[in-house]
């Protein structure tokens, strides 16, 4: 028998309250057996394993396969510790799966963990300030990522390679080392407020440093890369005579990027700002050396929730919300663009 | 030659008070070292439809896209309506284009791909409407409107293609391959809108074709282009019965080319002597070539005349043998070998229903006039 008790558990407190089972009868469990057992059942398995042999599905098995154990293994566990209370013993949660006998399993669903979400604006707040964070930092390395790959699509051919190269280039030091670098740079005495200071530009040298400023700088300067990429393959596809025939159409060049460039490398727009949006949203590291106490980002009280307060069923709560919140919308968006989509080729 | 184009039409190149609408001067296009439009000169006048005519890598698209201010010139100057081109952008000039490769824009709909140009003069949407559907029926695309291009088959592109140039009615309209992808009626159709257009509008016309039927039909003049260089431009009357040189004679319809050696000069006529002939040909027009310099005879099939017995006339008389015939129904062509073992192609029209036309491995005799020789010396 199959016990399902939800119950509501907030942060350190004991169970307070107690509301009704979900009882799972023992005919659930003998049924599935039954149904596994059955010779219908056994035969399309058996077909299975014969079609299983076939290349394309071992192919696309193994992506499959691949995100299965490195993606949504991972998320159940996470999902796992976000229904569970905290504990003091080694993990730091209470087990979410009891035999309260031998036949009797307890399955204790704690939702306090999302309550408390809900309930401390902290998270909200958090949450709302990574979103907006995340969006502007996503328009700024739109806006100098689009030229950036328009010009290395539009220049010579033998330039283009090392100017990607030169795109890329920053990975091959440690993300880590390049974000430390700029506290040198945004600091009081660094060169780059000297600069300032000998152009005139301001009186005395400030310090960007732990402003929201220094994280904006982090973020664009971290993940212009992500943008530029994808813009770059979708402006290099594109074709250069449908430009002429705009002009040639009297469209002056203004309006022919506005009404031919722009819809045509959407895609790579997309894409591009799909790829920075996403990982600043939870980014924690940036904020974390470059921003100031009231960067509060997501990323951050996660990290904080779990290393910090050693509180993993919140933090795991946390994480599944941004998760969500995440990926709803970008599947949404996905099959969107799916649909019109499909009209460009 | 032309079907659709009444012949008396007025022939402004011939004045030379005539102020030319596109004036092309010295233009030479390099790309690197590669030159691909050699020191072109030419002058179109308004109202003309006239044909670049010339094999693959020529040069003919380069000319266009210079005209339409795609590309510049390395040298030389380009004048529409007496305006000097070089500093204007496409998007000022009085000109539209046709791309060779259509260049449709892929997100938009038929519809919004001719109505684009109109949208940039800022024309009110009733009127863009009604042009849009005026021009979409002229090249038979009504029913069409709301597919993007990738729907379309290739000759509908084309023709979405031909309707974008065309809509804006522009003063000069550069047509590259304008009607290559149309199957053989909607062709002739398209041609003979082309031209109404054209007579319409009082549109001047530069086509690009490979194809020398649609130039014989469409054009008031002819450009043949070779390797970025115009080699003749006329009237494709002249082109084709007064060729200036073996290129042309050979890349404008069939012809038999002799070489041989002038061995009578005289102002009114020439004797050429052909080792390939086996004999002397008589030209009843005089040539200006060095005397004993090598000069080539161009003689059309269709002017020479098969026949069993020898035709009681004293030149241009050959004797061969019968090689190969071929029936097509309206002409017979034949290959017939002198005994020189040079092959003469002779086309003769099958005008009354015969059963003992000329055989294989016959003796034949071949003649033709006097006037039917073109001498060229290139
Ligand atoms: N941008 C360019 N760079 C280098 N070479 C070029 C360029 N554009 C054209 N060429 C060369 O110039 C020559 C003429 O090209 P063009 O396109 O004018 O030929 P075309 O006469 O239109 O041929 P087709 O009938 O096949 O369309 C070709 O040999 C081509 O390879
Ligand atoms: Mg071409």
């Amino acid at each position: 028998m199959v016990i399902v008790e939800p119950v509501c558990q907030r942060g350190r407190d004991p169970v307070v309250s107690r509301p009704a089972y979900l009882t799972l009868g023992e005919q659930f469990t003998a049924a599935l057996s039954a149904l596994l057992g059955w010779g219908p059942v056994r035969a399309a398995q058996s077909r299975l394993k014969e079609w299983g042999l076939t290349g394309r599905v071992a192919v696309t098995a193994v992506p499959y396969l691949w995100l299965l154990v490195f993606f949504l293994a991972p998320f159940l566990i996470v999902l796992k510790i976000s229904f569970s209370s905290v504990e003091i013993a080694m993990p730091p949660f209470a087990p979410l799966v009891q035999w309260a006998s031998d036949k009797v399993m307890l399955v204790r669903l704690n939702l306090g963990n999302f309550m408390f979400l809900w309930e401390d604006s902290l998270y909200l707040s958090a949450l709302l300030n990574s979103l907006k964070m995340a969006a502007v930092s996503t328009m700024l390395a739109l806006l100098i990522g689009y030229p950036m790959a328009y010009g290395i699509a539009r220049s010579e051919r033998h330039w283009r390679n090392i100017l990607l190269m030169l795109v890329m280039l920053p990975f091959w030091t440690s993300f880590l080392l390049r974000v430390y670098a700029w506290i040198g740079l945004l600091g009081r005495n660094s060169p780059v407020n000297q600069l300032l200071v000998w152009l005139g530009l301001i009186d005395e040298p400030g310090s960007l440093l732990q402003t929201d400023w220094a994280v904006y700088i982090g973020i664009v300067y971290s993940y212009l890369p992500f943008m530029v990429l994808p813009l770059y393959t979708a402006i290099e596809k594109l074709d250069m005579t449908l430009l002429e025939a705009a002009s040639d159409l009297g469209c002056r060049p203004t309006r022919a990027f506005l009404s031919i460039t722009l819809p045509l490398t959407r895609e790579g727009i997309v894409a591009g700002c799909m790829l920075v949006f996403i990982p600043a949203t939870g980014e924690f590291v940036i904020p974390s050396l470059l921003g100031g106490p009231d960067s509060l980002m997501i990323g951050r009280v996660l990290w904080e929730e779990f290393f910090n307060n050693r509180d993993w069923p919140v933090a795991s709560a946390v994480a599944i919300v941004l998760l969500l919140l995440l990926v709803g919308p970008i599947m949404l968006f996905q099959r969107a663009q799916q649909a019109a989509g499909g009209v460009h080729r | 030659m032309s079907a659709l184009r009444p012949q008396e039409k007025l022939k402004p190149w011939t004045d030379p008070a005539a102020v030319p609408y596109v004036r092309i001067e010295r233009v030479t296009k390099r790309f690197g070292d590669f030159v691909a439009v050699n020191q072109v000169s030419l002058d179109i006048y308004k109202g003309e439809a006239f044909c670049l005519l010339g094999p693959s890598g020529c040069g003919k698209t380069t000319l266009l896209r210079m005209l339409a201010g795609f590309e510049q010139p390395t040298e030389g100057r380009l004048f529409i309506d007496g305006q000097d081109m070089t500093a204007i952008p496409p998007y000022e000039r009085p000109v539209n284009m046709m791309f060779q490769s259509y260049a449709l824009f892929p997100h938009m709909t038929v519809v919004e791909n001719v109505g684009f140009g109109l949208r940039q003069d800022g024309i009110p949407k009733a009127e863009r409407e009604a042009r849009v559907a005026e021009i979409l029926q002229l090249v038979r695309l009504t029913g069409f409107d709301q597919r993007k291009p990738h729907q379309l088959s290739g000759g509908q592109r084309q023709r979405v293609a031909l309707a974008r140039s065309l809509v804006k009615r522009p003063k000069l309209l550069l047509l590259d391959e304008p009607l290559g992808a149309l199957d053989k009626k909607l062709r002739e159709h398209t041609q003979f809108e082309l031209i109404n257009i054209q007579e319409t509008l009082g549109v001047t016309f530069v086509i690009v074709t490979h194809d020398q039927e649609e130039a014989m039909t469409l054009a008031s003049r002819i450009g043949v282009m070779n390797q970025g260089e115009i080699l003749q431009t006329g009237t494709p009357t002249d082109i084709y019965e007064y060729p200036t040189s073996k290129y042309v004679a050979d890349f404008i319809g069939s012809v038999n080319m002799f070489e041989g050696r002038l061995v009578e000069d005289e102002p009114a006529h020439v004797r050429i002597e052909s080792a390939e002939l086996g004999g002397t040909v008589y030209v009843d027009h005089g040539v200006s070539s060095a005397p004993d310099a090598t000069v080539w005879v161009a003689v059309r099939p269709e002017k020479v005349r098969i026949d069993r017995e020898r035709p009681d006339q004293l030149d241009n008389v050959f004797a061969g043998t019968v090689k190969e015939i071929a029936y097509l129904g309206d002409v017979s062509r034949y290959l017939v070998a002198l005994d020189s073992g040079k092959l003469v192609r002779v086309t003769q029209p099958n005008t009354d229903r015969r059963d003992d036309r000329v055989t294989w491995e016959e003796r034949v005799w071949l003649s033709w006039s006097p006037s039917a020789n073109v001498v060229v010396t290139q």
